[in-house]
């Protein structure tokens, strides 16, 4: 008889765990299922990156394989929830997509997009990447580079502009 | 044995009908798009909140639920509230039945759109039951499906197709595939939908119209006897007395269908 005036409560609890559980469904649209479940670790927060594709693609990042090393950034940060893995994805755009006479404007909104998910993700303090290998440390920096590559102005027609660095 | 089956029944009741209307609820928006393979969640659209709507109100017409004893008073607030949770997961797996089985965009959802409304706008004013309630929904349920995902599927489906192609290109020569609608969805996208109203149909037929009258023992003559013992003597006298009448009644029934066989004869 306990049982039964127990399985009301059960029910109640079950039915609002399951409606919750298909609302964050139809909210967060996953496309697979390996997704639903990068997507379930996030919320419950034990996602995590993985760090070897991490550091594979950061290898081929020096060896300027950018593409490459997106991919293998995109399986390391499936949910696109690691600032600093987005940062190094931003990078990659920044520097395929600097050139001496013109930027590539498709690639640096991309690099924005990226840096501006860095950003996001790191709401409490600034986010400074201490890499020796990169010449660009803070996201602000990287924005600001990336903001300026897309920019059209007066200054792109100086013929000087060919001798500036790629950072 | 008794409590086993009152435990059963609740957990039916709290637990199993919730969670088949929730998956329904779930299931019947899932599209699987047939290029990438990715799922697609498609919430319910107005006009299938409207349809769930209308449907709820016929269940209650043809007392395949009744409302007042779901939420009756005499229950405790918690079974009120497991009872209101089951008939809105019950809305919402109506809402996304009708989602499953409409076409998701162009003429043909518009079509199908009004046959459902104008269906159960009528059903709304002629007598129903509850057994006759759900052989309708059974038929509209099935004839939008075969319509969608048999002849529509069939029409956007690359290569292949066959005479049901065939026939669904007669049907709507003229028809751009823009007014059509047309967004090409993996075969799995049937095999969903049909999952979906098997286990929406599933639940109703597990749906008691009250939930209490499940639960009630049915009279055991044991039961009665000792009642009867315990009743004062003239209330005795008028149980008996009712018996007797009811008893007589049933006798002269019986004698006259039998001389009136005799007399056939």
């Amino acid at each position: 008889m306990r049982t039964v005036r127990l399985i009301p409560a059960l029910g109640v609890a079950w039915t609002l765990v399951y409606a919750a559980f298909v609302v964050w469904l139809y909210a967060t649209a996953p496309q697979s299922i390996k997704d639903v479940t990068t997507r379930a670790s996030v919320a419950a927060g034990t996602y995590a990156v993985d760090r070897a594709r991490f550091d594979a693609g950061r290898e081929l990042f020096l060896r300027e394989q950018y593409a490459a090393a997106r991919d293998e950034w995109s399986r390391a940060d499936p949910a696109q929830q690691d600032a600093r893995t987005q940062f190094y994805v931003a990078y990659s755009f920044y520097r395929q997509g600097w050139g001496r006479v013109y930027t590539d404007d498709a690639l640096f909104r991309q690099g924005l997009d990226a840096v501006n998910r860095a950003i996001a993700l790191s709401p409490d303090a600034p986010l400074n990447i201490a890499d020796p290998e990169l010449k660009i440390h803070s996201a602000a920096e990287l924005k600001a580079e990336l903001e300026k590559g897309t920019e059209r102005t007066v200054d792109d027609l100086n013929p000087l502009k060919v001798f500036r660095e790629r950072k | 044995m008794t409590d086993k089956r009152t435990t059963n029944r609740a957990l039916v009741r709290h637990v199993l009908l919730p969670t088949i209307f929730l998956t329904v609820a779930l299931t019947g928006g899932v599209r699987v798009a047939a290029e990438t393979g990715a799922l697609v969640f498609l919430p319910p659209p107005l006009v299938t909140l409207l349809l769930a709507l209308m449907l709820l109100a016929l269940f209650v017409r043809g007392r395949a639920v009744v409302v007042g004893a779901w939420l009756s008073g005499e229950l405790s607030a918690l079974a009120v509230v497991s009872h209101a949770l089951t008939l809105a997961a019950l809305f919402f797996a109506s809402a996304q039945s009708f989602n499953s089985v409409l076409p998701d965009a162009g003429l043909p959802r518009w079509m199908l759109s009004f046959f459902f409304l104008w269906t159960l706008w009528q059903n709304q004013f002629s007598a129903f039951d509850a057994r006759r309630l759900l052989r309708s929904l059974a038929a509209l349920f099935g004839t939008a499906f075969v319509v969608k995902h048999l002849l529509l599927a069939s029409l956007y489906a690359t290569g292949g197709g066959g005479w049901l192609r065939q026939l669904a290109g007669a049907l709507f020569e003229g028809f751009t595939s823009a007014a059509l609608g047309g967004q090409a969805y993996a075969p799995a996208t049937g095999y969903v939908s049909f999952f979906t109203l098997a286990l929406y149909v599933c639940g109703l037929l597990l749906m008691p119209p009250a939930p209490e009258e499940g639960t009630r023992e049915p009279a055991r003559a044991v039961d009665i006897i000792e009642m009867f013992r315990q009743l004062p003597p003239g209330d005795r006298e008028r149980v008996c007395a009712a018996i007797l009448d009811e008893g007589a009644a049933e006798v002269t029934q019986r004698s006259i269908e039998s001389t009136t066989m005799s007399d056939e004869k």
